[in-house]
Parts: C-alpha cells; structure tokens; sequence
C-alpha cells in the first residue's frame, strides 16, 4: 500500500474538530479530537511539536493555516512528504475557493469543503489539487440555479493542466522574477551562509492552447547554442520547473517551452549557491553602561548599484525585553520601538544603492533584575527589503514567445524583483 | 464521511440550537417540500438542506430526517443531490435499514445521463459500508468500470475497492480484479490507469498472505512488461498519481544493468519536478535501483544532493522536517555526502525548533576533519542564543561531534567555556559530556579537571549532571584537592538527595576517593557506607552492602575491583543495529524514516505492507499452532523472498560486511577482533581478548562500573544442540530484532546438495536430523530462504538464529547468525556447515 490515509481533519485553533471527511473508516473522531487537543494544550508553544506524532497506532500529520489545523491520520506507514505536501496543496485550494482559509470561512462553506475534501482524496489516496481544474467542476456559485456543471473536461485531456476553450479579449502574459537573498552573518561580520532563490512567477490570461517558449541568460544555454558568454551569463543551481514544462526539451538543449495553465502559477525556481554581496549592510555597535541604560548605534549601508532603489526597508534591532524610555535619532527613514518584539523597528520607505543612513537609539533598563532571570533569547538582526527592476543574480530573461494557432498578439510583462528572505545577522 | 452522528452528550455550545425542536422542525418543512413541484421549490429545498448538513458537521444528530431527505431526492438539480448524497452517506452505516432506502434512488442516478451524477451516485453508492447492500453494488460498479466517462471509470476504480474492504468475496466473485487489470493497460486516461493500480497494489497485498495466486498477481504487478508501460506514460499522470508509479518502480527488480540506466535516463527529469514528493519519490527509485552497483550508487548520491538541498531550504517547514529526516538516513549510509555543504544546516533563527533539532542531528551526524571547526563553532552560537531546549541540543551535538573525532583538542576548549558561562542548563549538560569524553579520552583530564574542579556542586541540580559531577569527582580524587571535601559535604545531604543515580555514584566515588587518599575520606566513606545500608532504595542498599561486605573481606581486593587499570572507551554503543537501518533504508520515503523504526513496529498488522523483509517473520506469529514443527511457509511470497535477497547480496558496503571480515577467519579470531565493525565492536569493547565472551549489557554495565575482571577460559566448550528445541515464531521475530549479527558469511554447498534442494522441505527435514530447526522457509528453485533456529543442550537456554538463503545456480549459501551467546556463534556455524555438507550425500 502506498500509503493511503485514513482520514482529513480540519480543525479550530483549540483542537476542535470543524470538519472531517472520513475515508476509510478506521479512525474515529472522536479519538484523534481528544488526542490533538492535548497535544496542543501541553506544547503551549505547537510548533515546538514536530509535524508527525504517532499515537495509538495511528500517525497523525498535521499542518497550520491562520487558525486552522489541517490533519491527516493514518494506519498505514504512508508517505509522509507527500501529505504534507498534499495538506499544503489543499490549504492553496481552498485558499482559490474562500479567498483566505480560516475557521470563519470554512464554517459558511460546508458543502463545498465536503465537495472538494471528496474530490481531492478519495479512499485516502490524492486525486486532484489543481484547484483549477477543481472550479471546473466544484463551483462556489453553483448554488445559482442557472449555471450547469459538466464533468472535469481538463481530466480527460491530455494537457491536465488546461482546458480547452479559454477566451480572453485581451491576451497578456506577466511574468514576475523574484529572488529571495538568504543570508547569515555571524557576530565576527563574516558572512557563513548566503544563497539566492529564485522563482519564475507567471499569470497568463491567454485564449487556447498557447506554445510559449522561455529563454533566459542561462550559461549552459547559451553555451549550447554556442554563443560567447561575456559574464552576463548564469549558473543555475538546482532547477524545478511546473509540470507544463516539457523536461526532456529541456535536457536536451535547455530550452523552456510550455503550455501554460490559466492564471497563476509558479513556472521554475531555482537556486544558486555562489556567494553573493548582501545588498544591504548593517552595522550595529551597543553599548551597555551598567545595568542602567543600553546604547544602539546602526549602520545601514546599501550595496547594490546607484540606479536601483531598494523599498520598504525595515531592520528589525532585537534589544533587551526589559528596556524602556526609548530615545531614538535617525538619519533617514523612522525608527519606533516594538516591545512586543523585544525589537527597535527600523523603516525606511526608500534607500537608493551606495548609501549609508544612521539610527542611534537609547534605552533605560531596569536597575534591578531577578536572580535567576531566564537566560536573555538573543535574536539576530533582521533586515527586510525589496529591490525592483534587480535581480541579485543577474538572471535575465530574453524572450517570451508566445504562439497559438489563432495567431494573436499577445503581451508579455516582465518585472524583476529582488527581496530579503531569510536576511538575519548576529550582530549583538 | 462527516462526523458520525455524535453521541448525544457532546453537547452544542449554548449558542447553538440544542437539537431536537430544531430537527422535528426541520422534517416538518421537508415533508411539505417534498411533492411539491412548484417553482422555486428546489430553493428552499437548498436552503434546508444546506441547515441539515450544517448541522450535521456541528455534530446535531439529523439522522431522524432519514426518510424525509430521500423523499426529497428525486430531484435534478446537482446541488440537492451532492448534499444528499453526504447526508446519505453520513448516516447509513449506522442506520443500515433506512440505508436501503436510498440504494433504489442511488441505483437511478447510476444512470444518469450526466456523467458528473454517475459518478457521484456511485461514489456514494460504494461509500455506504453497510455489508447487507454489497448485491445492489455490482451491476452498478460493473457498468461504471466500462462507463464512457473516465470520471465514472475513475470513481468507480476506487470503488472496486471498497467494495473488497466490504466483502472481499463479492469482489473476488464479480471478477473486478480482472478488469481492473485490463482496464489499467488500456484505458486512455491516466488517472483511471493509477487509481486502478493502487487498487490492485492493496487488494493484492491484502490478499498474498491468503494465496498463492494472489501472490502471484502481485508479482506480475512488478512485471517488466507492466512497469515499462507505466513509466513511459509518467507524464501524463498527475503529481501524486506519478509518486505511485514511482513507488512500484522502486521495487521493481531489474533484470540487468541496461534495465537500469534505462530507467534512470527516463526518469532523470523528474527530479526537476516542482512537486518535492515526486522529487523523493524519484530519489527512493534510483537508490534502490543501484544497490548492487556500488559506483553508480555512489554518482546517485552525488546527483540528489542539489534536489535534496532545495527541498530543505525552500517549501514548508513541515517539507524540510519530513526531507531532513531522509537526509539523516542518508547521511549515516554516506557520511561524506553532505560534509562539505554543512551550512545548509545551519539554524535559521526563525526555523520551528522541530527543524532545529534535526538540523542539529545532520550537523552532527556530516562533522568530520575538514569542517568539524566551523560545525562547532556554529553550534557554540546556539548553546547561548537560542531557546532552551536547543541549547541543550546543541551542547549535546558538541560532544557528540568530540566523541567521534580524532582530534578533539579544539572542541574540549569549547566544552570548558560552556562551563564559564554560568548557566545552570548549559553547565548541567556539559557536565555529562565532559564525563563521557573523559572515558574516551582520559588524556584530558588534566585540563578539563582544572576547570570541573572549579564548578560548586550547589549549582548542578539535575540528577544527571551531578552524577556525572560525582563520577569525576571519585574518578579523579587525586588531581582534585578538594574531591574529599565536596564528596564529604554532598554525603551530609545523603538525605535530600532525590535520584537512585546520584546516590549510587556518591557510594562509587567514596569508595574509590578512599582508595586514593584514605586519611581524608575514611569520615566521609563511612558516612556513605552508612547511609546507603539504610537507603530504601533497594539498589543502594545492596551496593553500599556489597561495599561493606568487599572491604570487611579484603581490602586491597576491594581496590581492585572498585580501582582496577580503566581501558578507554573506544566507541559507544550504537543504539540502533545496522538490520534495522537497513530495513528503514527499504521503506525510504515513509514514515519509518521520520520515526527512525521499520513500519512494522508502529503499525497494525493489517494495515502492513507485505512487501517488507519484516512482515515475513510478522507471519511467523500466524504458525502459533504447530510451534517448534519445522513449517514451511508457502504465504511468505517467493518475489519477496527474491527481493529481499537480492538486497542483501547487494547489501550496500556497511550492512554487515566488516562483521564478516572480522570473524572470517576462525583460527584466529582474538587478533580479527582489532578490525571489528563498530558495531559488534561497541559489544565487545570492554572485555579483552582474555576475557569471556559475555557481551550482553548486562555485564558490559558492571564491568564499566566497577572495572571488574575476571580471569576465564578462553576455549568456548564443544557445542551440542537440544534435538528438541521450541521457540515460538514470536519469539524468534522479537529476537531477530533485538540480537545483533554475529556472525554473516557465504559457504558453499556440494553438487550432491543442489541437487537434492528442489523443494525446501528436504533440507528441513535434513536438518532437523543435526537438530537445527526451521520455522520459516519460503522460495522457488533457484532461489531459496530459510530461517532456522537452534538451542543449546546444556546451560542456560540459549539460542541461535539464522538466516540462510541458498541459490542453487551459484551453489552458494549466504548465512546470517544472531545468537544469544554470541562467542558460541562460530562453533554453531561450523556445526550448520558440516550439516549442510552432508545434505544430499545421505
């Protein structure tokens, strides 16, 4: 048996059964409420509590949207990455269904949860997650009286990810590279890790069934077709394409070529190891006099090249949870102390490449503290930012085609982004 | 289904409608409803249906409006019948008399025009579970396998299914299977093909232990013929269709290396895929694949890295644990693998401490020459920043990365800080690490006493850290100038010492802190000794007696056995055995390896895969009725016979291999013992080659405690077997699993003895002759297994198990024994080879 489970729960913020859709008949629910229900209870803090728990014969896996839990219990030594990889595909269903996954929306949603719970899994075993193909055939409005329902036409295609039929008046394709910047740096100011994930993100709104066809400043690619590669090329790492792209194409001579389904969808990501400037800098320098007050002075450089911009900069200060009386000075951008954080936010609006700002802070901190107080959690600091029309890589993308056999003009947009992803510095 | 109809006590909340009112008030409407046709109608019907079903959910029982909701069913419109069809399934297995009620308006969808209703009518039709309605599911399901709608075709693949689950024998009898498997080579859409496919998997497996034809079937499940077709259709199937197909594939045997790279060429892209489950999936195929191709296997690892990498870093929190997990396996089979990308591993400050904590293991478990300064240094970051408990881990993950390295000088620099920074966690652990370091590395004590000496026994509280503490103390009285003192004053509060542990090592470390400086501790040896003899503890009584009793007799024999000459510990015991890794590694991409257990240790029976090695003993527990008769077992499957021994010929480079090597030469097994595995090592560290062989924990304890050693014969006695042995096939699976290999090697057997091995029964009857009994055996010429087990005569029972798989085309025995007693393992094997060199000739 591959695995099937036995039964999907949703459940409330307190480990209280919303809805189930009970598969194979050998789970109860009452038993797994009553479990879940102290797991989360004695943890306090659940994500302390890894995903998969076995309890009595049966493993549950379970996962958190918003203030609801999604679970799974099993009898069976099932594949664990790929149901929680499937109750993440699930949430992003329903997440198309009711806008936003939560106790509210699920609660005016029954029939449709159960229409889709059904469809999604049957006997425990995954079926569909697209959740396009799923409004196909499980609609929201359907409870108007005029609209007809027609079986799952994309099921029987051979492009599963597309139907036939698709009309737009006017057809555009956007097209959006972000790159997330991970970076780590220890106390010392070296930077120990650094990597770069890209994704390709798409929103098609193109009538039929269009060939598109993706070329990017890929260094084998362009070895391949024998070009010279003046350092504008790029290695790509480890690359994940959407199931439209036809892979053998793409082992054989790099070229991306897809039809792509309708409306949004993650096209490729990848990532690249190489170690790469951080585009922003900080400096931090604290002072502590005694136990009385605690002094911040911050550096924020920019290291990216003058012609870019880098918006909604926000560095995140961890200080002491105990410290008051903040008097904070900055040079550019606002700076206010966040005591449910135990941070000093710091938040520049705009920051053009090759500048450095100042934020000096103080604090007062208690002249007395307890003996034993629990050992301080010292956090890293971190740096948030957006980069448009950059791409820290220097991943471009040199064409979009786009042919259909109507022969229409369509329109790409490309935009390029770059952003802070996990960006922590242990300064302090 | 949804809920149940909840007991009656699982009360609404108050604002909720209590129930009954609401219910009666309910039927009332729907029975007005009911006939009417007039517009508008339907609407309402909606409306009172979506309240039914919401109550329902919130646990109301609407069960009573059973009969009023059928009436209402013949409708057309889509969305009256989906609700009803949930209630309807809802509520008939626990009303099974009305249940029939809904079969006539089911049956009548079946053959709708709308394929969408077929499908869902026979959806629901098949979910109903009630035994009694099985009759009315067959025509039904038989027109929806040939249905032209491959939504009804898939459903009703499915529904094959759970029709076997409600009665096998109707299932059996319509002939379903059959069609199924023609449906599943044929139909054009891909997902009926895999729905079709799982079905057949669990019907079959469910079924092999049963028959053999249905183990036959399950064979053909495995068929080149039926794996090619599958694999050259992947793509069209979807995302978790793909990760079935993948997962048969992993166990296909191919037939030769062609086979192989034929498949790995065809599959290569799917390790591209967006879907990390497929990725995984893929992964598991390829390692599989190339078990017996150590060179290839060794590309393998090579080219999932990058994929596995981007699996833990990008995706969910819940994906990175789950992948880690397999990281972690793989690592222990390929250390190298991931040394030099450890800072994939590195802690995100905002990772969920689940993450965290395997994140450590693999930091860890990658730690070797090259990057142990920047694994250790990463580390010592967390053991301040971070939240308890992971500081605690990553102290932890400090020492075990000093225990297994050569070169330990930088990281018991590290330890020693941990000791200066004053907190009590981090003091508390370091304690017990700087403790087991000092058994493996005693030539630090110098340093690393200097700086314990310092640490006020008053600050460790936790029972382990201080009896570490207390252990150093005793262990090392003579460099400390104060160990007399703080033993003294720590005996004085004898009383309000809580652990038996902490206890004990206070009564050991006066003793050997008296042996050391006697005019200092006899006070406080006495106080001890007098403590301990009116402990209620039974343990410390009986060893602060059997102190008293040891000095009152001899006191320089007293010194030997608490202060005997300590050999270092070289490794430490592996907790888990190399069978059991092994076991996890065939069930990759399950949850064995996120629990670290085979599967067979946390699941039911019922609901195990009988593809697994394990299973085959778990079967042994069937034969309960004819214990100690040697019983063929015609249930456990030749093609998993073969599977498994294919495997384990091709067993990967640290199955039992160095085991072998060190015991394969009998003359002289003392000097082998040098290049033991660290396995069999870890068993046998402590007793020296002059010592007896008595490797269980037991004695390895007392001997780590007290240093004892006795001087013993060395030539273990000729070996008899009990010609009656009994074990029973529950015993034997716990054991298998308990024992460690003691001894696993090829011999070979005489052309006579092929000839006579056509069916296993002769070389079980051979054998019961030299009084080695079988209790499983299974397999088709040329490929046999066996498990036999045996008892020695005389002594305390001990027994011998063994595993033996003999290919008659090679002539060759491979033999796996596990035994009680392990040092009489060798004479055991040379008995089995002298018996199985007479097979045939007699």
């Amino acid at each position: 048996m591959a695995g099937a489970v036995s039964a999907l729960f949703l459940l409330d913020i307190k480990g209280r059964v919303l809805i189930w859709r009970d598969y194979r008949g050998d789970v109860s629910a009452v038993q797994a409420e009553r479990f879940f229900t102290k797991l989360i209870e004695k943890e306090g803090d659940h994500e302390s509590h890894s995903p998969v728990v076995f309890d009595d014969g049966i493993s549950y896996m379970f996962i958190q949207h918003n203030n609801v839990f999604l679970m799974t219990a099993a009898r069976q030594n099932s594949n664990a990455v790929s149901i929680l990889l499937f109750l993440h595909r699930v949430v992003d269903v329903f997440k198309h269904y009711f806008v936003e996954l939560e106790e509210e929306s699920l609660r005016d949603n029954f029939v449709v949860v159960y229409e889709l719970l059904d469809e999604m899994m049957d006997f425990g075993y995954p079926q569909y997650t697209e959740a396009k193909i799923l409004s196909e055939f499980i609609k929201t409005d359907a409870y108007r009286m005029e609209v007809t329902q027609r079986p799952p036409m994309a099921v029987t295609n051979a492009v599963s990810w597309r139907s036939e039929g698709i009309r737009y008046k006017k057809n555009e394709v956007f097209l959006d590279v972000v790159e997330s910047v991970n970076i780590l740096v220890n106390s010392n100011g070296q930077i120990i890790r650094s990597d770069v994930v890209g994704a390709l993100k798409m929103r098609t709104y193109l009538s039929g069934m269009p060939e598109c066809k993706l070329g990017l400043n890929d260094r084998l690619l362009l070895e391949a077709q024998g070009r010279t590669t003046k350092g504008k090329a790029i290695d790509l790492d480890d690359i994940k394409f959407h199931q439209c792209v036809r892979l053998a194409r793409f082992e054989n001579d790099r070229t991306i070529s897809f039809i792509p389904p309708d409306g949004a969808f993650d096209l490729m990501t990848y990532r690249l190891s190489t170690q790469v400037k951080p585009p922003i800098w900080v400096e931090a320098q604290v002072e502590r006099h005694s136990r009385s007050r605690i002094e911040m002075m911050v550096k924020a450089r920019s290291q990216f090249k003058e012609r870019s911009t880098a918006t909604s900069v926000e560095i995140e200060l961890p200080v002491p949870s105990d410290a008051t009386n903040p008097s904070i000075r900055t040079s550019m951008g606002s700076a206010a102390y966040a005591p449910e954080h135990d941070a000093l936010v710091w938040k520049i609006k705009s920051f053009p490449g090759g500048k450095e700002y100042m934020c000096r802070a103080e604090f007062t901190l208690p002249s007395i503290t307890a003996e034993d107080a629990i050992p301080e959690r010292k956090a890293p600091v971190r740096v948030k930012f957006e980069i448009p029309y950059f791409t820290i890589s220097g991943i471009q993308v040199r064409y979009l085609k786009i042919i259909e056999k109507s022969g229409y003009q369509a329109l790409p947009w490309v935009r390029y982004i770059t952003m802070a992803g996990e960006y922590e510095l242990r300064l302090i | 289904m949804a809920p149940p109809p909840a007991p009656p006590q699982k009360s609404p909340s108050p604002s909720q409608p209590s129930g009954k009112s609401e219910v009666s008030d309910l039927k009332l409407q729907l029975r007005q409803l009911a006939g009417s046709r007039a517009p508008g109608a339907d609407d309402s019907k909606r409306d009172l249906f979506k309240r039914v079903i919401s109550y329902m959910t919130v646990g109301i029982d609407v069960s009573a409006a059973f009969s009023e909701m059928v009436m209402c069913s013949a409708t057309s419109d889509i969305v009256l019948k989906k609700m009803c069809y949930l209630y309807v399934g809802n509520y008939a297995r626990c009303h099974p008399d009305l249940a029939l009620l809904t079969i006539n308006f089911l049956q009548k969808d079946c053959h709708d025009e709308d394929p969408m209703i077929r499908g869902l009518a026979l959806r629901s039709l098949c979910s109903l579970r009630v035994p009694n309605l099985v009759e009315y599911l067959v025509a039904p399901l038989g027109a929806g396998l040939k249905d032209g709608s491959s939504y009804v075709r898939m459903v009703a693949a499915v529904g094959v299914l759970k029709l076997y689950h409600i009665s096998a024998a109707t299932c059996f009898d319509s002939d379903f299977p059959a069609v199924l498997k023609s449906l599943m080579l044929t139909d054009p859409d891909a997902q009926v093909v895999a729905n079709c496919l799982f079905v057949l998997q669990e019907i079959w497996n469910l079924e092999a232990n049963k028959s053999e034809e249905a183990s036959r079937e399950r064979e053909t499940l495995l068929s080149k013929k039926l794996v090619y077709y599958l694999l050259n259709r992947i793509k069209e199937f979807n995302e978790w269709a793909q990760c079935l197909v993948l997962e048969l594939v992993a166990k296909y045997i191919p037939s030769d290396s062609d086979d192989i790279f034929d498949i790995m060429n065809l599959l290569e892209d799917r390790l591209q895929h967006a879907n990390g489950a497929v990725v995984l999936a893929t992964i598991k195929v390829f390692l599989h694949l190339t078990m017996s191709m150590t060179d290839v296997h060794q590309q393998v690892y090579e080219r999932i890295k990058a994929p596995l990498l981007t699996l833990v870093g990008s995706g969910s929190s819940e994906q990175s644990y789950a992948v880690l997990s397999h990281l972690h396996l793989l690592v222990m089979r390929a250390p190298m693998l991931f040394s030099s990308d450890y800072k994939h591993f590195y802690c995100q400050f905002s990772d969920p401490s689940y993450v965290k904590k395997l994140k450590l293991e693999m930091l860890t478990a990658i730690a070797n020459e090259s990057n142990t300064y920047e694994i250790v240094t990463e580390l010592c970051e967390y053991a301040g920043n971070v939240d308890v408990p992971i500081a605690r881990e990553s102290i932890r993950a400090v020492g075990k990365i000093a225990l297994q390295q050569y070169d330990v000088n930088a990281i018991v620099d590290r330890l020693l800080q941990f000791l200066e920074m004053e907190k009590d966690y981090v003091t508390a652990e370091t304690l017990v690490l700087v403790k087991d370091l000092l058994r493996k590395y005693p030539q630090w004590s110098h340093d690393c006493i200097a700086v314990v000496g310092n640490i006020s026994s008053k600050n460790v509280q936790e029972p382990k850290a201080k009896a570490a503490l207390i252990w150093m103390l005793g262990e090392y009285s003579q460099d400390m100038p104060d160990a007399p003192y703080i033993l003294e004053s720590l005996i004085e509060n004898w009383d309000e010492e809580n652990a038996a542990e902490v206890r004990l090592h206070l009564l050991t470390a006066a003793m050997k802190c008296f042996f050391k400086r006697p005019p200092e501790t006899q006070k406080a040896l006495g106080a001890a000794l007098a403590a301990g003899l009116a402990d209620s503890h039974q343990d410390v009584h009986d060893r602060a007696l059997f102190y008293y009793r040891l000095l009152q007799y001899d006191v320089s024999v007293a010194e030997r056995v608490v202060n005997p000459p300590k050999q270092a510990v070289s490794v430490f015991a592996d907790t888990q055995s190399s069978e059991i890794k092994d076991r996890i590694f065939d069930e990759f991409n399950s949850l064995s390896v996120v629990y670290q257990k085979p599967s067979y240790m946390f699941t039911d029976k019922e609901h195990r895969e009988p593809f697994e090695f394990s299973e085959e003993i778990g079967n042994l527990s069937l034969g309960q009725e004819s214990v100690g008769n040697a019983r063929r077992y015609d249930e456990s499957d030749k093609d998993l016979l073969l599977s498994t021994s294919e495997r384990e010929e091709n067993g990967g480079p640290n199955t039992n291999g160095p085991a072998a090597a060190g015991y394969s030469a009998p003359p002289d097994y003392n000097s082998s013992l040098v290049s033991l595995s660290s396995q069999t090592q870890s068993e046998t560290a402590i007793s020296d080659p002059g010592m007896p062989k008595h490797t269980s924990q037991m004695t390895l304890a007392i001997d780590d405690l007290l240093g004892l050693s006795v001087p013993a014969a060395l030539a273990p006695p000729s070996l008899k077997l009990n010609p009656k042995a009994v074990l029973d096939p529950g015993t034997f699976q716990r054991k298998w699993g308990q024992l460690a290999v003691s001894i696993s090697q090829d011999c070979s057997i005489s052309p006579q003895g092929v000839a006579a091995l056509t069916t296993p029964q002769a070389l079980i009857r051979h054998m019961q002759a030299s009084s080695i009994q079988c209790i499983a055996s299974g397999g088709q010429s040329p490929n046999f297994k066996f498990f036999f087990f045996a008892q020695k005569l005389d002594g305390p029972p001990s027994f011998f198990l063994m595993e033996c798989i003999i290919n008659t085309s090679s002539a060759k025995a491979q033999v796996k024994i596990k035994a009680d007693d392990a040092t009489a393992s060798e004479a055991f094997f040379a008995l089995f080879q002298s018996a199985l060199s007479k097979f045939g000739v007699l």
